[in-house]
């Protein structure tokens, strides 16, 4: 049956073939010029109603056929040529003079004409060796055309069309690989043209060629896109088709699905109230079929019983056998014993032809059993025999669809396998990569590492140094210092009063003058250094310098002093200009009602405080700022000597302590 | 009365050395290093030793220690031009019994040496110079308070609490109650209440 829908499918794309021609207009891909204003006698026969009724068409045609190739008029020939062509095919009338004249044409006229324009000449004669049952000659005549430029909608259209039919030749001749090639190409030239109507055959082709193949899923899934496509266009009719091929697919795949789509194909069409007598027919065959296995008889009958008359009326062979069939299965189911088998016999080559296996499996059945009641063992025998066949056939179409089966499966696992091994692959290199790169890191890490590290102890290093020359150029100061301040305090001291004692019988201002240089210097020797320092001590000096505060700056300043002269000397001379820079710095900026000065130690460090009252400073801004010499000196001071100071500031006054950790 | 003289200034040394001798005493011996002081002290064991401070070897405050720790009789008497507290205080722990600055010697070296005579001891008197500053106006009461007590004085004119002025000054509350008693005795002032604050608001200018 398959066979005979694809048949229903060449004719309407036939039509289609035409349909398409005059929509090219509306194309916005390629746009076709508009058709030029015809002569009378050109649109007359450019009609198919006059073609159909009037018997004087064709010799009005030949009139002016030749009256154009006379004029050398070829394009125009040509044209008209193309029109009485596919009127003909339309109508399968390949009658011998016309025949001729295609020949003629396409041996004397053809090459004047552009090739486009002339492809008629090749689908003509291709339907025409196609209705010959010359299949080969077909695909030649269909292959001119597919040499054709796709280069605008025409030649893309005229390729897939020759694809398509080329398909459908590869299909017939069971070559279904070849078909499905051919079915591809059809496919990529509707699609690049976007034609639905074309694509839905190509769907629809696809359904045929995986049904015969055997694929069950891919059938269905392009049945199924058929019928979508033409429901995107509103080709109500041939959404029937599809359906009705869908069903075909199930019946030919004997899948259990084919009667809920019977059902509800059949329904839709009866809601539709649609008009068209085959459609109708072709559905409510399939629905007595459908309801004689529910054993729904008298729904069956009634059914039947409508359709008598149509299929009467269409007087159809192919509807009518059909019917005959349906009817056959009807009588059987209501009576066993029914014997009247005449229109059953004749259906028989046909359904064998349509690849009906499980009717034609059932009626040889009846047959034989027929025959074997009424002892006619010889037809019993030859039934049998055939019923073998049958089942060899049955079992053919099954095995094909295992197979198909198998395939896909092997397929899959073939595919998941390789999927796997690729994952693999991939993992084991993200593995080598990643391991790579972490080891390619942790070199790196390594490295940087060493260099901080480098770095680190060369910074210790300089650093360690720079304090050793800031102790030592402290040290040296204060060397110096002392140096100054002893020579001043003994030698000149020692000058000026023996010039004080040389003088003979007191000259009272001269020995005022030396007294008051004399205590010049020794101010002056002090502040350089404190006197006596290492003999003094720390605790003493800083008493001393308490006092002197005290007395020269009129500045109170109280000192707690808790220290056994657990440091070196020359340390605690450091810790000593300390505490005067603070004193000092107290003095000048802080503002402050008092000072206290603090030292104390426990057994493992030293501290030193130095607080005021005053109003305090920004400690960090002073710090980046160009003045704070002083308050470095106490920061250097301190590390030179181990030590750290803090500087705390605020409103309420400031708090520099230092810790020296004892050695 | 035999006296030693040790001086690395030979010209100071001379001096010291015809002032004491001008003033009838005997110089036993003389030397310009603390080292051979100390020598010919434990030598001789003069009466007195007249020691500069500042000498190669042991200094004068050295050899007075040592003179004290052999308990020797020899009486130090120091002849300086270190003018500071600290280190008179440092030689009187070592129980010296003069200390002279060298400026002043033709005026005090003798009545040093005489008191010494006696076994009493002699401090110069222009010591005490060094801790006064010249600033400070004589005829004003307030001169004769030590510095704490003038803040303390000042600080109670601006009407602080001795709590107040005890964290002001960095010292113990108990300090400061002290100082105004003390304050008050040395003023002279009536014991009644508030009397150093009526002084001090009456005599101190508000800063």
């Amino acid at each position: 049956m398959n066979k005979k829908i694809g048949q229903i499918l060449l004719l309407l794309t036939l039509i289609g073939f035409f349909g398409c021609g005059e929509k090219k207009e509306n194309e916005v891909v390629f746009v076709k010029e508009e058709p030029v204003k015809e002569e009378p006698t050109k649109a007359w026969l450019h009609k198919v109603e006059n073609y159909k009724g009037n018997k004087n068409y064709l010799s009005v045609f030949y009139k002016y056929y030749n009256q154009e190739i006379k004029k050398e008029n070829y394009s125009n020939a040509a044209d008209i040529l193309g029109i009485v062509c596919v009127f003909l095919a339309d109508s399968y009338d390949f009658n011998e003079p016309f025949m001729a004249t295609i020949k003629e044409f396409d041996t004397k006229y053809r090459k004047e004409v552009p090739a486009l324009k002339t492809t008629f000449v090749d689908a003509y004669l291709a339907n025409y060796y196609f209705d010959k049952s010359n299949l080969k000659k077909a695909s030649e005549y269909f292959n001119n055309i597919t040499l054709l430029e796709p280069n605008d909608y025409n030649s893309c259209y005229n390729r897939a069309r020759a694809h398509y039919d080329l398909s459908y030749i590869h299909y017939i001749m069971g070559k279904q690989n070849l078909s499905l090639a051919a079915n591809q190409k059809s496919f990529e030239y509707f699609s690049k043209i976007n034609n639905p109507k074309g694509l839905a055959f190509v769907y629809s082709n696809y359904a045929n060629i995986y049904t015969a193949i055997g694929d069950k899923k891919r059938a269905i899934e392009n049945a199924d896109k058929a019928i979508k496509a033409y429901k995107s266009i509103d080709n109500i009719y041939n959404v029937y088709i599809g359906l009705i091929n869908k069903i075909s697919i199930y019946d030919f795949l004997n899948d259990s699905r084919k009667e809920t789509l019977i059902d509800s194909t059949y329904q839709a069409f009866i809601d539709s109230k649609d008009e068209s007598k085959i459609l109708k027919i072709k559905l409510f065959d399939f629905k007595v079929e459908n309801l004689v296995h529910q054993n729904k008889l008298n729904d069956a009958k009634k059914i039947l019983d409508e359709l008598k008359p149509l299929v009467e009326e269409i007087d159809s062979d192919d509807l009518t056998q059909e019917y005959k069939i349906t009817l056959a299965q009807y009588e059987i189911k209501k009576n066993p014993n029914y014997s009247d088998f005449e229109g059953v016999k004749k259906a028989l080559p046909t359904l064998i032809t349509n690849q009906q296996y499980e009717k034609v499996n059932m009626f040889y059945g009846l047959l034989k059993k027929n025959a074997i009641q009424n002892n006619d063992f010889k037809n019993a025998l030859h039934y049998e025999t055939e019923l073998q066949i049958i089942a060899d056939s049955i079992g053919n179409i099954a095995s094909r669809g295992k197979i198909a089966e198998l395939e896909a499966i092997y397929q899959t696992e073939k595919k998941s396998q390789e999927i796997a091994i690729q994952k693999t692959t991939i993992l084991n290199k993200n593995t080598t990569i990643a391991l790579l790169a972490s080891l390619f890191f942790g070199l790196f890490l390594i490295v940087v590492i060493y260099i901080v590290k480098q770095k680190q102890k060369k910074l210790k290093l300089e650093k360690q140094n720079a304090q050793q020359y800031t102790k030592q150029l402290l040290e040296k100061t204060e060397e110096e210092r002392k140096r100054i301040a002893s020579d001043l305090h003994d030698s000149v001291s020692h000058e000026l009063l023996s010039l004080k004692n040389s003088f003979e019988e007191k000259s009272n201002i001269a020995n005022t003058k030396i007294d008051s240089i004399i205590n010049d210097i020794r101010i002056i020797s002090r502040n350089l250094h404190p006197i006596m320092f290492d003999k003094i001590g720390l605790k003493g000096s800083v008493e001393q310098l308490v006092e002197r505060t005290q007395s020269v700056n009129d500045f109170m300043v109280t000192a707690e002093l808790d220290y056994n002269e657990s440091l070196s000397t020359s340390d605690e001379l450091q810790l000593y200009r300390i505490i005067q820079e603070s004193l000092s710095n107290i003095i000048k900026y802080a503002n402050a009602v008092a000072a206290k000065i603090t030292i104390s130690e426990n057994n493992n460090s030293i501290f030193v405080e130095i607080k005021d009252n005053g109003k305090g400073f920004n400690v960090t801004e002073t710090l980046n700022g160009k003045n704070a010499f002083g308050l470095h000196n106490i920061i250097e001071r301190s590390r030179a000597i181990g030590g750290e100071a803090k500087i705390v500031s605020d409103k309420n006054g400031t708090v520099v302590t230092i810790e020296i950790k004892k050695q | 009365m035999k006296i030693l003289i040790a001086d690395d200034h030979p010209f100071t040394l001379q001096g010291t050395k015809s002032f004491v001798e001008s003033y009838g005493y005997k110089v036993i011996d003389t030397c310009s290093n603390g080292i051979s002081a100390f020598n010919l002290i434990a030598l001789h064991s003069p009466d007195v030793a007249i020691l500069d401070i500042n000498m190669p070897g042991l200094d004068g405050l050295d050899v007075a220690k040592k003179v004290q720790e052999s308990k020797l009789k020899t009486k130090v008497i120091l002849l300086t031009m270190h003018k500071e507290m600290t280190i008179f205080k440092k030689a009187s722990e070592y129980g010296i019994y003069g200390y002279i600055l060298k400026e002043h010697a033709h005026t005090e070296l003798e009545k040093c040496l005489a008191e010494v005579k006696k076994g009493k001891r002699y401090v110069s008197e222009f010591l005490i110079d060094d801790l006064i500053s010249d600033k400070i106006d004589a005829t004003n009461e307030l001169s004769r308070l030590t510095l704490s007590e003038r803040k303390i004085v000042e600080l109670i004119a601006q009407q602080k609490t001795s709590k107040q002025i005890a964290e002001l000054l960095f010292l113990s509350e108990r300090t400061v109650e002290g100082h105004r008693s003390n304050i008050i005795e040395k003023l002279g002032l009536v014991k009644e209440k508030n009397t150093l604050l009526k002084w001090a608001i009456q005599n101190v200018e508000p800063k």
